[in-house]
């Protein structure tokens, strides 16, 4: 069954690229005790990451509308943001300052938001006829 | 509001919401026939309708996708004159079998007498 679409990679690769940035401007503004870089990389990540979700979501709906009700998307964030941030530190990116433990902390955190997110999406399957919306089939 | 003009908003109107969902019928019609790729298809739509279905190549390609998702269709490759392998469609035996209860349920009922009679002007 067909999951991984075009703009979904896209979206994926978008991420990572913006994951990146991230984590130097906030490796950089921890390093130099900056607390305007680090809240201006983050309120900036997070707008960049929510505007990219709603462009490609858009997009891949228009391509084929999975009813997933947006975890692909989410799930495919969650892999991105923590895999980068933990190679951040194998590779010795991190400020001195920053710990791996939040990382795994944050991934915890977030791995819980992601299961509810989960067991929405398999509630929502009941609606659905191979992954799209019973609903929007023939429309 | 001249009666002409008020009919022929009317129809525009009627038709506008009639055509809805009559895509999915026209481009299984077109597979009867035998195995198409999207431009043959779009062609059949456009020439058996006499016009009055269009359908641009996105909607049809998002159609043929999302048919192929739920199993109803599935294609071939083949060599086109040029460029990439063309994407030949055809129906599945389950999308014959809904086709078939699709027209038995909702098409054939036109062809009985009482509704043929009423259908003439």
């Amino acid at each position: 069954m067909k999951t991984i679409t075009p703009y979904l990679l896209k979206f994926a690769v978008a991420a990572t690229f913006l994951t990146i940035v991230f984590r130097y401007f906030l490796s950089y503004g921890i390093d130099n005790k900056s607390s305007i870089i680090i809240a201006l990389c983050a309120i900036l990540y997070g707008t960049a990451m929510f505007v990219c979700g709603w462009y490609f979501g858009r997009k891949d709906g228009e391509y084929l509308p999975i009813y997933d009700v947006g975890f692909r998307f989410h799930a495919c964030t969650y892999l991105v943001h923590n895999l980068i941030s933990v190679l951040w530190f194998t590779f010795n990116f991190n400020s001195s300052y920053e710990q791996l433990q939040i990382i795994y902390i944050t991934a915890l955190i977030w791995g819980v938001l992601l299961i509810i997110h989960l067991l929405f999406y398999l509630l929502a399957r009941k609606n659905s006829i191979n992954n799209l919306y019973k609903k929007d089939l023939f429309d | 509001m001249g009666n002409e003009v008020k009919l022929t908003e009317l129809l525009s109107s009627w038709e506008d919401t009639y055509k809805k969902g009559q895509l999915t019928l026209w481009i299984f019609l077109s597979l009867q026939e035998g195995k198409k790729y999207v431009d043959e298809i779009k062609d059949f739509v456009e020439t058996k309708s006499n016009g009055t279905i269009t359908c641009e190549e996105q909607s049809l390609y998002r159609a043929l996708r999302k048919y192929e998702m739920i199993d109803v269709l599935q294609y071939e490759l083949r060599k086109g004159n040029k460029g990439p392998d063309r994407k030949y469609y055809y129906m599945t035996d389950l999308g014959l079998e809904l086709f078939k209860k699709f027209v038995d349920r909702n098409i054939n009922l036109f062809y009985t007498e009482e509704i043929k009679k009423l259908l003439k002007p």
